[in-house]
């Protein structure tokens, strides 16, 4: 009998079918969907021949594309107003995973905090003087078109910027940048001669009394302060009693030229060492350098308790600015 | 209470769902069941599909206008798979108030003359 045979296929083919509706709808509903379906599909063969058993699978199709459609569309608004209405304990975890995301993005790759512990940038920056350095400036995008687009600018002379200590790396240090790859430097009575050019610095400061031949007329015989790589400057770089800046390198000077550990003891600094470039003070704290570099208990005791007192409300928001030295026409 | 102000909330009923209630008025069904009752007020104008069927029990259910029932009606086709329904209080609240709903439309196109009854005999 040919609708007995309909009927198992169709009830297969129905069985399949069941398939495209939601798993939660057809967990509940796919037994007793099957089971109307074969009931009606039996009467209808019974009742009726199989003529009209298949009219009655074609309009089960056209019910089963509408109803799975719609119930699909159910499902994905039932789920969403579920998820909406359990926001209060996960809006609160995607909140903070969110906040933290974007710090971490935001301090690897925009700012990083940056304190400075030594004096050797003093008059410009001083010990204590907590900052955020921007990391993007000097942070090389790699192709011409997101040159255009990101702030990207070289490094210049004049700029200060923050580098990883080319003996230590895992120190940050804040230094001027005096001189590019080609420039030749070497000093005069503690004034910085650039390509023959004598340079009238107004950032800088001087607070020795005495002359100290290796710092003031660079580059001399090294002194004890000098580093190996220093002396490696030193054999290799010098030429007719001036240190040329070799590609993908920079010279840099602390402004407080007579107590700044630079380029004069520990050589160039390589550019990718480059970290960025200080942006603005947001907290300067006098503080001694120990506390500054190693957080201790005492330090922390300190801030508390005369967190007004020592905090130099001067020094607030201030921006740190590059500043071009002035060249002078003749040689010294 | 909430229920009750729900209930004209609901109106108009699609004619599945005040159908579906219809069926399950007088007594409660299986799927079939109703499947059977609709086709059979409506003189098979109204055959539900199986997906249609279940999609509007589904939301039904959800309302709180029916209800499963534990117990088995029909001990012949008794098996894991049937599943019977029956109306609530809210279902029978809603259906009446779609019912009066009708009545009220059905008067007013009397009033136009669209239901007088040699059309009516006309159709059928």
């Amino acid at each position: 009998m040919p609708a007995t045979l309909l009927t198992r296929c169709f009830c297969a083919i129905y069985a399949l079918l069941l398939n495209a509706y939601p798993r939660e709808f057809r967990r509940r509903y796919a037994g007793e969907m099957r089971q109307v379906f074969s009931d009606r599909c039996r009467q209808v063969a019974r009742a009726h021949g199989w003529p009209r058993l298949v009219r009655f699978a074609v309009a089960s199709g056209a019910d089963w594309v509408v109803s799975a459609v719609r119930e699909g569309i159910d499902a994905i608004v039932t789920t969403r107003r579920a998820s909406a209405r359990k926001s209060a304990p996960r809006g609160f975890v995607a909140e903070w995973a969110m906040t933290i995301l974007v710090y971490l993005f935001a301090t690897t790759t925009l700012v990083q905090a940056y304190v400075v512990p030594t004096g050797s940038m003093e008059k410009t920056l001083r010990v204590g003087d907590h900052m955020l350095v921007d990391r993007l400036t000097y942070a090389d995008p790699g192709s011409a078109a997101l040159k255009r687009v990101l702030p990207y600018r070289d490094v210049a002379r004049g700029d200060i910027v923050a580098l990883l200590f080319p003996e230590d790396v895992r120190q940050t240090y804040v230094k001027r940048v005096i001189g590019l790859p080609g420039d030749r430097i070497h000093l005069v009575n503690g004034n910085v001669v650039r390509n023959g050019r004598r340079l009238i610095e107004p950032y800088t400061q001087h607070i020795a009394g005495t002359r100290d031949p290796y710092r003031d007329d660079f580059p001399t015989a090294p002194d004890m302060y000098t580093s190996p790589r220093g002396r490696d400057m030193l054999l290799h770089h010098v030429r007719a009693g001036e240190v040329v800046v070799p590609p993908g390198a920079l010279f840099v000077m602390g402004d407080n030229r007579d107590n700044s550990s630079d380029s004069r003891y520990w050589g160039f600094v390589p550019r990718e060492y480059v970290v960025g470039k200080p942006l603005i003070v947001y907290w300067s704290f006098d503080a001694p350098t120990e506390d500054l570099e190693n957080w201790s208990l005492r330090h922390v005791v300190d801030v508390s308790l005369h967190f007004f007192s020592k905090t130099r409300w001067d020094r607030m928001l201030l921006v740190p600015r590059s500043q071009a030295a002035v060249e002078t026409e003749s040689e010294p | 209470m909430s229920k009750m102000k729900s209930a004209t909330e609901l109106l108009p009923l699609t004619p599945p769902v005040f159908h579906i209630l219809l069926a399950l008025s007088d007594e409660e069904r299986h799927g079939y069941g109703i499947m059977q009752e609709v086709a059979r007020q409506t003189e098979d104008a109204l055959q539900l599909g199986p997906g249609t069927l279940y999609g509007c029990l589904k939301r039904m259910l959800a309302a709180g206008l029916v209800e499963e029932s534990d117990e088995r009606r029909d001990p012949e086709l008794d098996d894991q798979r049937r599943r019977y329904y029956r109306m609530t209080a809210l279902g029978e609240t809603v259906a009446r108030a779609e019912a009066r709903r009708l009545a009220n439309a059905v008067l007013a196109a009397k009033s136009k003359r669209l239901l007088d009854r040699r059309a009516e005999e006309g159709k059928s």
